[in-house]
């Protein structure tokens, strides 16, 4: 596994933050924020993309936007982790699998061509946009946005020829992606799937259309505070960036060749509301069918989860239709899960979300740990779950099941348990 | 033995018509959808022309059309081609289990209100520099909220599913050129696998705005023959000069093949073979030894458990550019061995344009068609052969013949490949 997130950067300083209660959240760095209304986010720090791409690669890092920079960062630390770095098998065999969001194009590129072709501030001279504007824009533009460039890039720097896809479904794109990537290798079209997400939300785009729809916390002045999952206290989500990628493996291909071996993916299902999408968030319709689903492919009770690694958007309305959608899926056994939300840590790192609860979720299998939700201060009576606060608490079953949902309800859900030979 | 998907139901709308029966007629007509652009003023442009879909009338394809003010191009072309298909599929969505009905779309990054965007950017540089902090206040201001947030790529499969209550697995995937494609081919694994049993799948795309022609103009990947727009897409040819941009959406309705029995429905053909690579080569090129694509192809075929002598017909991916021809040229020859010259083999981006993420599922559409009818669409514009491209690529008029297995090849920028093969439904 590969991790670079708000809270550290590989899966040692991650799951050290993880369990000391760290919050990634502060005021945004890479550029002023004064004039937004959400002024803070969880921003990955001190990622230096240059280190983890081979030097006869770097030239290629001036087109990739930063989505793709902290995606090729983390596969080369899943490469690294799983022995694949330096020797791989038929390449044929190996695919990747990556959750992406619409990358916003970098503003300072595109902001002189604006400025070209617009007369004042009500109008735009298209025919400028033809001739002017054009030529100040980079060659290479387009490539540096499309989504699925971090698939290509991976593919291209490590030589993975097998299936390759990305998905876009917000924060439940890689948890889809890693149930895909599962199913590649169940159906026998590879053996070896590098998957996982990657998401860059820190972006003033980004945040401003963060502010527009109204969906981000407000708690400028203490911003490690503001993303509380299931607190009654808690006013909306915190946009954040980061990457993590999973190296999945058929297991006889992993025995063979003596891998470590961190889990044993054993669940996947996905569902979706299916209902308005005017509606500001979703009603856990998606959650519950992804749940249920899942539990069903994984031949497990809910009694045998050891915890949930929950979305916790910490928004009322998002964090209230989870507990209802677990309360039905699980029935009572829902009022005694123990439940952890990582984006208490992280934030939202939408695309990516998925892919570094997961990572969380398999180093909880390792340790025997949970790592507990942070700021949870004040439980919101309407979100009846067992939540882990205060500090880690002993993993008791060594199952976990993670998920995560987009505002229409598009859902995706994961669980896997501790590898028993 | 593994579940058997069917496809009963298609819906298109495209350059060539709004609906599937119109873009088959101008596809065994051999008529060009290309003409000049009028979604904006591309006069300046190095490209002033593309496949655009005239006089769509979103508002008859939804049942709540004053809810879709805000609704992006990709959402309302994805929700008009679902519209027809589900009609065609005569599914009854109130008497399905729809936690098991779900939607996998390849459907396109949305696009920016972009006059609005830009004149929100411009201000904000000053001094040569740009202000992220003026373009927050600016932003704040001016940019409309529910225009933004329909850009989201997650939004076309959110309506689909929305439009038709489907609550099963919800997907979708870019891998460019490839995607719709590729989405049908992952819709299809998750019915074989027994994750759903109806799948709403296919794609939809626009990049007709200013800022995809400028991208793909500043890549010099689109044709400049400005003063010929209808004879600009000539795959394979050798007077080619880069691709046309066109826009549409392909809709199929994948079923589990019991559950298409059991509900009586029309069975167009089954997808039998599904295969999936990257070239892990370079981003704009394709490997020149079609060595990825050669590999998807040789994947489907096993996937359908056929050899390449059964497939009487290849829609190309056929863009019509310069290396991507003689690459995918190349890729059949490997693939095929000697069969490849016996083939037919067409590109109906050659009538079309390039409908990008949505271009795969419109070919797989027209394959059922050609399976159908027993016709197979030109490539039009096929005028001088170029020595590097000598296969038969049904030159310029539909062909008469009969078609039990068709393969539709779709291969995107950046090096994903898939392959499609679907057959007449025999039970």
């Amino acid at each position: 596994m590969g991790v670079i997130s708000p809270i550290g950067i590989g899966t040692a300083a991650f799951w050290e933050s993880l369990t000391a209660g760290r919050s990634g959240v502060r005021r945004i760095e890479a550029f002023d924020p004064s004039q937004l209304t959400t002024t803070f986010g969880g921003e990955v720090r001190g990622y230096d993309a240059k280190k983890f791409v081979p030097s006869s690669q770097r030239k290629n890092l001036k087109i990739m936007a930063r989505d793709i920079q902290l995606a090729v960062g983390t596969a080369k630390l899943a490469l690294e982790d799983s022995g694949f770095l330096d020797q791989r098998p038929d390449p044929f065999r190996f695919g990747v699998e990556f959750g992406a969001s619409m990358i916003p194009t970098e503003l300072d590129e595109l902001a002189p061509s604006a400025h070209a072709s617009a007369k004042g501030t009500t109008e735009l001279d298209h025919k400028l946009w033809g001739t002017q504007a054009m030529s100040l824009m980079p060659p290479l533009w387009l490539l540096k946005y499309l989504p699925n460039m971090p698939a290509c890039h991976i593919s291209i720097l490590y030589d993975l020829q097998g299936p390759n896809n990305s998905l876009t479904q917000n924060e439940a794109a890689s948890n889809l992606a890693i149930g895909e990537a599962f199913r590649i290798i169940a159906r026998g079209s590879a053996d070896v799937m590098l998957t996982g997400g990657c998401d860059s939300r820190i972006h003033p785009l980004a945040m401003v259309r963060f502010g527009l729809l109204g969906v981000a916390s407000r708690r400028n002045d203490a911003p490690e505070k503001a993303c509380r999952p299931f607190d009654a206290d808690r006013d909306g989500l915190v946009p954040a960036e980061g990457s993590a990628a999973i190296i999945l493996e058929e297991l006889e291909h992993a025995k063979k060749r003596g891998a470590k071996i961190y889990a044993e993916l054993i669940g996947f299902g996905a569902g979706c509301d299916g209902g308005s999408v005017e509606q500001g968030e979703s009603d856990g319709t998606g959650l519950r069918i992804a749940i249920q689903a899942a539990l069903r492919n994984a031949r497990i009770n809910s009694q045998d989860i050891g915890y949930y690694n929950a979305h916790g958007l910490s928004t009322v309305a998002g964090d209230r239709a989870e507990a209802r959608a677990l309360r039905a899926a699980i029935g009572e056994h829902a009022l005694e899960v123990p439940v952890s939300a990582h984006k208490s840590n992280l934030g939202n790192p939408v695309a990516a979300c998925g892919a570094i609860e997961f990572a969380a979720g398999v180093l909880a299998l390792q340790h025997g740990v949970i790592p507990h939700t942070i700021n949870y201060e004040n439980p919101d009576p309407d979100c009846p779950l067992s939540v882990v606060a205060g500090g880690p608490r002993e993993l008791k079953r060594p199952t976990f099941l993670s998920a995560n949902t987009t505002r229409l309800g598009q859902a995706a859900a994961l669980i896997a348990r501790k590898f028993e030979g | 033995m593994r579940r058997r998907v069917v496809v009963t139901g298609i819906g298109m709308v495209t350059p060539l018509g709004n609906s599937v029966e119109e873009t088959w007629d101008g596809m065994r007509n051999g008529r060009s959808g290309v003409a000049q652009i009028t979604h904006f003023d591309a006069s300046t442009f190095p490209t002033k022309f593309a496949a655009e879909v005239k006089g769509l009338r979103f508002e008859n394809f939804v049942r709540d059309p004053e809810r879709h003010q805000f609704t992006g191009r990709n959402s309302r072309l994805s929700l008009a081609a679902a519209r027809l298909a589900v009609d065609d599929s005569g599914l009854d969505t109130n008497r399905i289990d729809r936690s098991r009905f779900g939607v996998y779309l390849g459907a396109g990054e949305g696009q920016h209100d972009f006059e609005n965007f830009m004149l929100t950017l411009a201000p904000a540089l000053h001094d040569g520099r740009f202000q992220p902090l003026a373009f927050s206040r600016f932003g704040l201001e001016r940019l409309h909220k529910q225009v933004e947030c329909e850009q989201e790529p997650n939004m076309p499969a959110g309506h689909v599913a929305a439009q038709f209550g489907a609550q099963g697995p919800n997907c979708n995937c870019l891998t460019a050129c490839a995607a719709s494609s590729q989405a049908v081919g992952e819709a299809l694994e998750m019915i074989r696998r027994g994750d759903a049993d109806i799948m709403i799948s296919g794609g939809a795309h626009s990049m007709i705005h200013p800022l995809g022609v400028m991208g793909f103009n500043l890549l010099t990947a689109l044709s400049t023959r400005n003063d010929e727009p209808q004879r600009a897409s000539r795959p394979f040819d050798r007077d080619r000069d880069g691709f046309v941009l066109g826009e549409g959406a392909g809709i199929v309705i994948l079923e589990e093949l019991a559950h298409a029995k059991a509900r009586r429905a029309k069975i167009y053909g089954e997808l039998i073979g599904y295969g999936s690579t990257a070239d892990a080569y370079r981003l704009t090129d394709p490997h020149p030894e079609g060595r990825g694509a050669a590999k998807a192809i040789r994947d489907a075929f096993e996937d359908a458990q056929i050899s390449a002598t059964e497939v009487q017909y290849a829609n190309a991916h056929g863009t019509s550019t310069g290396g991507g021809d003689v690459a995918e040229t190349v890729s059949m020859k490997v693939a095929f061995g000697d069969q490849a010259h016996k083939v037919p083999i067409s590109s109906i981006k050659s009538m079309t344009g390039h409908l990008i993420a949505a271009a795969g599922a419109v070919e797989l559409i027209t394959c059922i068609l050609t399976i159908r009818d027993g016709v197979i669409p030109p490539t039009i514009n096929y005028e001088h052969p170029d020595p590097q491209c000598d296969l038969d690529y049904v030159p310029n008029t539909a062909r008469e013949t009969k078609v039990d297995v068709a393969l539709s090849n779709s291969f995107g920028f950046g090096g994903q490949n898939v392959c499609l093969v679907v057959r007449r439904f025999t039970a």
